[in-house]
């Protein structure tokens, strides 16, 4: 189907502080069309998409929308022009109801009041020429996932909207529901209303695509039309970053087994992970975002409870996890989020490094001053860590410095098992060369290593042995020999791959 | 947001007491206060005034210990003076038992230790907000003052009681001792112990502090605890103060607590606060009210401007802290 140009991006660039997330990048909407988005984690997918929907101004390059060239101030001008989204965390009230929502900010009026019987018609007219089979009425807190979407598709649409960006919409949704989705996507295609739809399962890309645009680290690797291009293409567009340092490993003999996890399911996003890691290994965990490992980590660490499975650490069976157990059997959590999960950031770095050894430093309760002084500056030293002062609170340090901090409060603990949940991330080039070198030199003592990384250079060069996760699910293992980019990314999209 | 410069930082950074080169604007504002009453009422400035404004701030100086440690980790204790209350009661009612004076002591104590570890249960195990739990308790503790008195004050006046409310030490009130005490226990706490870390931590950041492997439930039901002790030992100096138990003496105490911790810098937010500040406010609150004593303004009219001081403090600090005088 050849529609017209809706929407036509050229050259856009958008710089954050010490990231260049989108560089010159062209990309453009026809009329009746479902232009996919692909790309690994951080290519830059989010920021266009929140570009063209008005949230964040572009630094350079123009917009146009039927061919006039526009700027979009904000994302409420952006839905004036048409512009319609929907994020992966919806926008909904949960407790007004579905024409509410609908109407949100521009409900209609009559003498001053609400006027709820236009407010429902109309909702009723739109639902029912999406064939959406839900009560205007029914709270949005009582629906279930599948059908808050739909009540955002109404919503985006009830202001006229001709371009609809969708964040992932699968993400959240059981395989009757993605149909459901499907169904109306169709609908919507045939009222000529063009769809950017950002994935991260390459199935859909025949299933739903017409185009599909690849992005790798900001900038754009090509445009196929779907009927022209195979996966593996894709996944071929989709890899390929360079390796930008070298990775000091030394590889040698794994020792005994350290961790073992089998089936462990928790919550909603964890739906069965089991892998093992031995002394002297470092094991990656790769996935795409909202595979689970994040939640993986935190469940192995007892930080949330799973409701199946079991954990051993050291062979030993772990019964009613919780990290305080979990850190008295040797294990320590590097948290994605340091900010939230690995730092008390009022507090100082001689205070967040003893924080996790009190007990084992001070076991008769007062904490020696003279002692912690002793201990800390040993870890200073040994880690290189750049402060004035051990005083200094850790909010005023650098993120490679605060990843180190979080380093040192487990070796303070004398752990033997870390899990490291994206151990560079934020972190600038130096300190990163540096991480990895304490990360060599952990495993050749022989401690036991869980890294989860999105950077596929960094799980290849540093691993072992690579797991890789989609959807909850421990589904690939494979041995560094046999490691590449395209087979781990292919594994995490769930795309057939020959072993 | 603007780019962090790297300066010395809050007030923890330099060490756990107040330092001179770093003054907090409440000290300020308590010299001003003495200065004003000083000139403005003639029987401010004397010796006996003196001694009558440390009598006067020692419970409070307890009851704001207590607060401060329960704001730390990012918590509100609003059942602690009701719990003074009651406390004071069930010491009265073991002395009319016939018990001895530390029996009483013990009993009241104990009260507060039921209390708080009744609040820590619900905020630790039960998953309340700690303003829910402790509002359940701040009624249950004042309704059972009510039942066990029959809503009429209590009397004791065993001599080594009244000692504990009414006695000094040379010159120094008795109730100032205790207190004096009582900080010198909640500075070692805080500054001198691994549960001091974890309370300052846990407000720091919670979540953090748990996946450090803290057990950090049992510290936080710990410091609903201590709270509860310190607030009934606050309640027994009362009573003995007062040779009764009065079943609403506590009323409104919770208030002047929270309220010298918040004067004293101790912030709801990231464990931000220090001991020493929460003196300066128990000093504030007490000079306030012994100077408007003294100049002849109604006891009625002291909550009132209490809270104008407190909103007019805190706006003070957010401006200074807006223009980069103080961090």
């Amino acid at each position: 189907m050849e529609g017209r140009l809706l929407i036509e991006a050229r050259g856009i660039t958008k710089t954050f502080p010490g990231v260049r997330a989108l560089d010159g990048v062209d990309f453009d909407l026809k009329a009746g069309e479902t232009h996919i988005l692909l790309g690994e984690n951080g290519a830059g997918k989010s920021t266009l998409m929140k570009v063209l929907a008005g949230a964040y101004q572009p630094d350079a390059g123009t917009i146009a929308l039927d061919g006039r060239t526009v700027r979009m101030a904000n994302p409420r001008h952006a839905q004036k022009l048409g512009v319609g989204i929907i994020y992966q965390e919806f926008n909904l009230v949960p407790y007004m109801n579905v024409a509410q929502n609908i109407f949100q900010g521009r409900f209609p009026h009559r003498w001053g009041f609400l006027d709820h019987a236009t407010m429902h018609a109309e909702s009723r007219k739109l639902l029912d020429s999406l064939n959406m089979d839900i009560d205007t009425r029914a709270k949005v807190v009582n629906l279930g996932v599948a059908q808050q979407q739909m009540v955002e598709v109404a919503k985006a649409l009830s202001v006229q909207s001709r371009i609809l960006i969708m964040d992932e919409p699968t993400a959240a949704l059981t395989d009757r529901e993605i149909e459901q989705l499907f169904a109306t996507i169709h609908r919507l295609k045939q009222q000529g209303i063009g769809i950017i739809y950002i994935s991260h399962r390459l199935q859909e890309v025949h299933q739903i695509g017409d185009r599909v645009t690849v992005f790798r680290d900001g900038r754009l690797i090509g445009t196929r039309a779907v009927s022209q291009v195979t996966l593996d293409e894709l996944i071929g567009m989709m890899v390929g970053r360079t390796i930008t340092h070298m990775f000091p490993r030394d590889y040698q003999p794994r020792g005994p087994e350290a961790l073992r996890v089998e089936g462990v399911v928790s919550g909603t996003r964890l739906r069965g992970a089991s892998l093992t890691v031995h002394g002297g290994e470092i094991v990656g965990l790769a996935g795409l975002v909202g595979a689970g490992r994040t939640e993986l980590a935190r469940a192995i660490f007892g930080a949330d409870p799973y409701q199946q499975g079991q954990v051993w650490v050291f062979g030993q069976p772990v019964k009613a996890a919780n990290p305080d157990k979990m850190v008295k059997l040797g294990m320590g959590l590097l948290p994605e989020d340091r900010k939230a999960h690995g730092l008390a950031m009022l507090l100082s770095l001689s205070e967040n490094i003893v924080l996790a050894s009190l007990q084992r430093l001070f076991p008769r309760r007062f904490v020696d001053a003279g002692t912690e002084r002793e201990v800390v500056a040993r870890y200073i030293s040994d880690l290189r860590i750049a402060t004035p002062s051990p005083k200094r609170l850790v909010q005023f340090l650098s993120g490679g410095t605060q990843q180190k901090v979080v380093l040192a409060k487990w070796l303070c603990t004398h752990s033997r098992i870390f899990i490291f949940d994206e151990p560079t991330r934020g972190i600038d080039v130096g300190a990163k060369a540096e991480i990895h070198g304490f990360m060599n030199e952990l495993v050749k003592q022989g401690a036991a290593l869980l890294m989860i990384s999105s950077d596929l250079p960094e799980i290849l060069g540093m691993s072992d042995r690579v797991y890789v996760m989609r959807q909850g699910r421990v589904v690939a293992e494979v041995p560094r020999d046999k490691a590449t980019q395209e087979r781990i990314v292919a594994y995490a999209m769930g795309h057939e791959v020959e072993p | 947001m603007s780019a962090v410069t790297p300066q010395p930082a809050n007030r923890r950074e330099r060490g756990p007491l107040v330092v001179w080169n770093h003054v907090p604007p409440v000290a300020w504002v308590v010299l001003l206060l003495i200065a004003f009453f000083g000139v403005t009422a003639p029987g401010f400035f004397t010796a006996g005034n003196f001694l009558n404004i440390m009598l006067q701030g020692s419970v409070l100086l307890i009851m704001s210990v207590a607060a401060t440690l329960v704001i730390l980790t990012e918590g509100i204790d609003l059942s602690l003076g009701s719990v003074l209350t009651l406390a004071g009661v069930t010491a009265v009612l073991t002395l009319q038992a016939g018990l001895s004076v530390p029996a009483a002591v013990l009993a009241g104590v104990l009260t507060g230790v039921a209390c708080g570890a009744a609040t820590g249960f619900l905020i630790t195990a039960g998953k309340l907000p700690p303003f829910i739990a402790t509002l359940g308790m701040m009624g249950i503790a004042a309704g059972l003052a009510l039942v066990l008195t029959r809503q009429g004050a209590i009397y004791s006046d065993v001599p080594a009681f009244v000692f504990l409310g009414g006695g000094s030490l040379g010159v120094i009130p008795m109730p100032t001792v205790i207190a004096v005490l009582v900080f010198v226990f909640g500075w070692i706490v805080l500054y001198q112990t691994d549960f001091g870390r974890y309370i300052i931590s846990i407000g720091g950041n919670e979540m953090g502090t748990r996946l450090s492997g803290v057990n950090t439930a049992w510290w936080k039901f710990l410091t609903y605890v201590v709270a509860g002790a310190l607030a009934a030992l606050g309640g027994v100096i009362m009573a003995a103060r007062l040779r009764a138990a009065d079943p609403i003496v506590g009323n409104g105490w919770e208030f002047d607590a929270i309220a010298a911790a918040i004067l004293g810098g101790t912030s709801f937010e990231k464990g931000n606060g220090t001991l020493g500040g929460t003196v300066l406010g128990v000093l504030l609150i007490s000079v306030l009210r012994n100077g408007l004593n003294v100049v002849g303004v109604g006891a009625m009219w002291q909550p009132a401007l209490i809270g104008l001081v407190i909103i007019a403090a805190i706006v003070f600090d957010v401006m200074l802290k807006q223009r980069g005088v103080i961090q």
